[in-house]
């Protein structure tokens, strides 16, 4: 709750007519002589008033900000299958394309504005076994009425017509042939890598007396100029790889409903296997469906 | 530096030595062991008993540790779908693919060169025509069979320049693929790359194309030279 001026004050008018050239003190004025900071205004301490700014910092603002970026339906935990080639019918072209299948996908439960500052539909894929799973998830789905799952992410939604009903599942026909889809993943792990394979950089010199560093970096940073500190973000040598990519606008070109299966134009991040999370391309006019009607 | 207050707090202590411990329920007559100075060993408070007909209504009021008949609620496991039926559904997409392009089969029969004794071969002669585009002749370096992407990479000379074309079999482009003359010898290899080599160089099949397209002219009596599709 914002702070609110006690009634007394609040009936205190506030002068927010102050003229350069005069300031008003009860009933007389006063003369500045054109020097602003005789008479400053009084301002009163409490944010009070009509016409204030709504505040930015709440979970309503924040969702109001992120109305346009927000997808209107929740999207699918998938599995990366491999890759292959279709042949497009019409010009005869070879398109490479990722194979991606969805497990037994459910809505487990929502997150709601009213309990949890935000919209979202929080998915589960494939299945686990209960004897591996803690007892606070086990109970989190026996409260829902779902079985164990394996795979279990969040999609954000914009409102709560995006809260797809608990229970329901989604096949991959959630998905329209032809439509634009972002798919996240995360990347394949490379290890512990270098800065030339990391970050690209040139290495050193095959001769001409270097010894020992040809693919090391050259220097961290200046001397005592500097402050004789490494700067934060410096790139050095460390683990690569197995970090979440995002891949924007691939198109949906085929989809199995009794297979699960969904074909995506172009690669996804990571290896075979992978989970790989699509949800409606942010970036391209939303799919025209029918969304979760507000009563329900 | 400690003030006044704080030496008093202190001394403080020594008073549960003084004092006579106080054991509830329980009279003993003498503590034998003390554990420190300031922590005096008294007995555990018995447990306050669940108060008797006591309202439903308060029950809630008190902790749950202390209500009678707390039965735990058992988890209900529910049981999952019916799993997924396609373990491989790249292998399903490509088949189901390979299917459409190729529904008689014949195209595939043509280039499984290790399974049909009258498929391609490498060292052939082949012509292959496309739905759009001039026809290309060539012998068959080789032949990379990967399902739907199978491919056949020919080599022939145009304008006395070594020319070498790889085609998609299965590519709907691809109209018709025919066996313009079968190698003399079976090849003891399956790439044939050596023939890019000068002194192996077969040089231009353009006249045995051009022989052949005559032979099948006058046979099948079109003016125009049909294509035969496999």
């Amino acid at each position: 709750m914002s702070p609110r001026l006690s009634e007394q004050l609040a009936h205190i008018p506030f002068r927010s007519n102050w003229s350069p050239r005069s300031a008003v003190h009860g009933q007389v004025p006063i003369r500045t002589f054109g020097i602003r900071s005789l008479n400053p205004p009084k301002t009163s301490r409490f944010d009070v008033g009509p016409g204030l700014p709504l505040l930015k910092s709440t979970p309503t603002a924040a969702l109001e900000r992120k109305a346009n970026t927000l997808p209107l339906r929740t999207g699918a935990i998938a599995i990366k299958k491999g890759m292959t080639g279709l042949y497009d019918a019409t010009s005869g072209k070879r398109i490479a394309c990722t194979v991606l299948q969805l497990d037994r996908l459910e809505v487990i439960s929502h997150k709601t504005l009213q309990k949890h500052g935000y919209f979202a539909v929080q998915m589960g894929a494939g299945w686990r076994r209960p004897a591996n799973l803690t007892k606070s998830l086990l109970g989190h789905f026996s409260a829902n009425g779902i079985s164990p799952k394996r795979h279990i992410y969040e999609f954000r939604v914009k409102d709560e017509r995006g809260l797809l009903p608990v229970g329901e599942p989604v096949n991959a026909d959630w998905f329209k042939v032809g439509q634009y889809v972002d798919a996240r993943s995360n990347s394949k792990g490379k290890g512990f890598a270098g800065v030339m394979k990391r970050h690209g950089f040139g290495g050193q010199d095959r001769s001409h007396g270097v010894s020992l560093t040809h693919r090391s970096l050259g220097s961290a940073g200046p001397s005592q100029g500097g402050g004789s500190r490494v700067y934060p973000g410096k790139k050095m040598a460390g683990n690569m790889g197995n970090e979440q990519n995002t891949v924007q606008n691939l198109k949906i070109l085929q989809v199995d409903r009794k297979n699960g299966i969904v074909v995506v134009n172009g690669s996804i991040s990571g290896p075979k296997g992978c989970v790989v999370r699509i949800q409606d391309a942010l970036k391209k006019p939303w799919p025209k469906v029918k969304l979760v009607s507000k009563s329900s | 530096m400690a003030n006044s207050s704080s030496i008093l707090q202190q001394l403080g202590c020594f008073r549960s030595l003084l004092t006579k411990p106080r054991v509830s329920g329980v009279t003993t007559t003498t503590t034998t062991s003390r554990r420190m100075l300031t922590t005096v060993w008294s007995a555990k408070p018995a447990p306050i008993p669940f108060p008797k007909k006591l309202p439903e209504q308060f029950h809630d009021q008190i902790p749950k540790r202390f209500r009678l008949n707390i039965a735990r609620k058992k988890m209900k496991i529910y049981p999952p779908p019916p799993p997924l039926k396609c373990k491989n559904p790249v292998d399903f997409i490509a088949q189901t693919q390979l299917n459409k392009l190729d529904p008689s089969g014949k195209r595939r029969e043509l280039f499984d060169y290790r399974r049909h004794a009258r498929s391609v071969k490498p060292g052939d002669i082949i012509r292959v025509t496309f739905k759009n585009g001039d026809p290309f002749a060539g012998v068959v370096l080789s032949i990379k069979l990967r399902g739907a992407d199978t491919s056949v990479l020919m080599r022939n000379q145009l304008t006395r320049v070594g020319v070498e074309m790889s085609v998609k079999v299965f590519s709907p482009n691809v109209e018709s693929v025919e066996i313009v003359q079968r190698t003399q010898k079976r090849k003891r290899r399956a790439r044939l790359y050596y023939l890019r080599q000068p002194r192996h160089d077969m040089g231009s099949v353009e006249n045995l194309v051009a022989n052949y397209l005559r032979q099948k002219r006058a046979l099948t009596g079109t003016k125009m030279g049909g294509n035969q599709k496999r």
